[in-house]
């Protein structure tokens, strides 16, 4: 046997045997680097078997996602490795498992077993063998692109259906393409060979696909494991297997990425150390002009390269930050005179270059950006700094960067951390509303009394009801924003549409912008009507453009819709979580009654027959559910 | 390699694989063996394949009925070129 799992595998039988339930914290690590099928398989039945000798996991009990799986193909052992990942890293799933090749008809037929099993998410493989033309090579264009675009329409025609009857997430896998030299140079001159063929496809099902499918890009990870690795002939003639097994790991562990990416909201601010990340060698010995950095030497050119990639994610949202052992001049030095420095000082919201340990000077970033510290990635060269953040910042996610400098960038880009779902225009402004924030607060600073303070920021605010295009953005921060929420309960973009379609909920969202910069959208607000009340479901609001009367503006506008649709008192609970302490007594301080307390729960009410809007400072543009 | 030589590897494949420790002779297979369903099965023979440096062809593993016609199976394929 290979060595690399002997020892892991050793030790969990060991805790297993003795009921120790450091087994679980181990079985975690050793799922994670596990690269093999039959290594992560194994896992897997050491797992099923600690189940069996009731040794459970920590955190066991928790709701299970309710998972369908079906498809053109065997989904035994694919469906295990997924339970299997997706229990490992704390979201247990409950399997619902179709039959072989049965899919269409357990989605068109409304008494299915998977109708009955009312999945909240569904991963559907569909039959390769179906997605080929049937004419001829050298049949008109057009014909071989009416029958792909059909291919296309049936596959989203399947995931409409099973989501406008279920709600559910649907991830669907796209096709692997042929690896053999078959056809030749032909290949690329039809769009009837399965190359051109299932690429077309690929192509407009992604395009096309509607914000509650999520494209499994099969073909993706059959190019990154290798054509010819990515099948396994034999495994299809003897048991109906999709792919080699190398393949299914891959399958397996990108179905619960997409899974887990649900319900949790992307990496926010990445810390990058300077000293032999940035660039080559060490600015405080090395000087300006001595430190590598640019196009005269391969090693400078690997370090750019590494800048450009940093600089595409600030693009697509991401917040940089600097945490150096260094002198503050010394470490700025490169961001303002350098002329092959790809970062300037205006890309970095956050600039520590001191002598204090690296952990202290991230903890102390999180206040200043208004953020949690589990939205922090930092990146370093030195284990040993690395080694400090784990140790004292251990909700910081931390990547150790390899011995060279042209792996930088390949590091990044696989670390999976900051994937959009969906990029709104927002991300991509948002360092320049964390930079002006920074430019308020100085104007704060010099404007004494608050109302005058807060006139002058001739603020604006847009109030709008769900609207389709809003979606993405509405579901990320309902799914991201920890602080100011009273209720923390998480919605999926399918969830949300839900919201908006529902007569019986109010659902609107706040923009902001004031004379230094837009905010974009910032603050959420559900509620359901029964009867002569109307229950708030969600209030959440970003920190960033708290106590400037956004709180106010958002009841008055709450206040409006109840008495519209005949609400007489309006009920609100606090859900307290280890992150929502600030608004523990938001209710108190707006005006409502305290009804009911306990350790899980405070409840309150207001009666509307006495409410009077609240004047504030900020010009409301439109308000929900009117014309715009 | 001889069948003995054999089936001593695999006895440390399944060493690593299962959990209540089996003893392997020529005559056992499958059905003696509670942890030994179909799920392990592919899981075994990924490992067999890897550790002897074999590939077996269509169907044949199947046909095995006991451990001593696997060893032999897998004796027959090493032999090849």
């Amino acid at each position: 046997m290979s060595n690399p799992y002997q020892s892991p595998v050793g030790k969990l039988k060991t805790l297993l045997l003795s009921g120790d339930a450091r087994f679980w914290t181990l079985l975690a690590l050793a799922t994670r680097s596990a690269r093999d099928f039959e290594e992560l398989f194994l896992l897997s039945s050491l797992r099923k078997k600690a189940h069996a000798r009731k040794l459970n996991p920590p955190k066991s009990g928790k709701e299970k996602i309710r998972l369908a799986i079906l498809g053109g193909y065997s989904l035994y052992p694919l469906h295990e490795l997924v339970e299997h990942l997706c229990e490992v890293e704390n979201f247990p799933v409950e399997l619902w498992q179709g039959d072989y090749d049965n899919y269409i008809s357990e989605i068109m037929d409304d008494a299915s077993g998977l109708y009955e099993f009312a999945p909240q998410v569904v991963f559907m493989l569909p039959a390769e063998r179906r997605c080929v033309y049937t004419g001829k090579l050298t049949d008109a264009r057009v014909l071989q692109q009416t029958e792909a675009q059909g291919v296309v329409d049936g596959l989203l025609d399947l995931a409409r259906r099973v989501n406008e009857k279920t709600r559910a997430e649907v991830i669907l896998t796209n096709f692997m393409l042929p690896a053999r030299h078959d056809l030749g140079t032909y290949r690329s001159r039809t769009l009837g060979s399965d190359w051109s063929f299932r690429k077309w496809v690929n192509l407009e099902l992604g395009l096309a696909a509607p914000a509650y499918l999520h494209v499994c890009d099969w073909e993706f990870l059959a190019s990154r494991v290798g054509g010819l690795a990515a099948r396994d002939e034999r495994a299809w003639f003897e048991s109906k297997q999709p792919c080699s097994s190398a393949l299914l790991v891959e399958l397996a562990r990108e179905a619960a990425q997409l899974i887990g990416s649900f319900k949790r909201a992307p990496k926010k601010v990445l810390v990058l150390d300077l000293d032999n990340t940035l660039w080559g060698g060490v600015v405080a010995d090395d000087g300006l002009e001595g430190i590598e950095l640019g196009d005269t030497s391969p090693r400078g050119e690997a370090f750019k390269a590494f800048q450009k990639y940093i600089v595409s994610l600030k693009q697509r949202g991401v917040l940089l930050a600097v945490c150096s052992k260094n002198d503050f001049a010394k470490a700025a030095e490169p961001f303002e005179k350098h002329p092959d420095m790809v970062l300037r000082m205006e890309d970095i919201v956050c600039f520590k270059a001191n002598w204090e340990p690296k952990s202290e000077n991230i903890r102390a970033m999180a206040p200043e950006l208004n953020l949690g510290l589990d939205s922090f990635v930092f990146v370093d060269d030195n284990p040993a700094e690395i080694d400090i953040v784990r140790q004292f910042v251990p909700e910081v996610t931390t990547i150790l960067l390899g011995p060279d400098p042209s792996d930088y960038v390949a590091q990044l880009a696989d670390c999976r951390l900051f994937e959009p779902k969906s990029i709104t225009g927002e991300d991509a402004e948002r360092t320049g509303q964390y930079r002006s924030d920074a430019e308020r607060k100085a104007l704060e600073a010099t404007v004494t009394d608050m109302d005058s303070y807060l006139e002058s920021l001739q603020m604006e605010a847009v109030i709008s009801e769900f609207t389709p295009v809003d979606v993405p953005r509405l579901s990320q921060l309902i799914n991201k924003s920890n602080q100011f929420n009273l209720t923390t309960r998480r919605r999926s973009e399918a969830e949300v549409i839900a919201v908006m379609n529902d007569s019986n909920f109010v659902g609107y969202s706040v923009r902001l912008k004031d004379r230094f910069g837009d905010h974009g959208l910032i603050g959420i607000v559900i509620g359901e009507k029964a009867g002569d009340t109307m229950r708030v479901d969600t209030w959440l609001m970003s920190c960033r453009v708290l106590k400037r009367q956004v709180e106010e503006e958002t009841l008055n506008e709450l206040v409006r819709l109840a008495q519209a649709r005949g609400v007489r008192r309006i009920e609100g609970a606090y859900l307290p979580t280890a992150k929502n302490e600030m608004v523990r007594d938001f209710y108190g301080r707006m005006g409502f009654t305290l009804t009911a307390e306990s350790e899980t729960k405070r409840e309150f009410e207001l009666r509307l027959e006495s409410y009077q809007p609240v004047p504030t400072k900020i010009k409301i543009i439109r308000r929900a559910y009117e014309p715009s | 390699m001889n069948q003995a030589e054999v089936i001593a590897q695999l006895q440390s494949i399944f060493d690593t694989i299962f959990l209540e420790p089996v003893v392997l002779t020529p005559t056992i297979s499958a059905k003696d063996v509670p942890e030994w369903d179909s799920l392990t099965h592919i899981s075994l023979m990924v490992s067999v394949e890897k550790s002897f440096g074999v590939r077996f062809r269509v169907g044949e593993v199947e046909n095995a009925k006991n451990i001593g016609e696997f060893a032999d199976l897998i004796i027959k394929r090493k032999q090849e070129p």
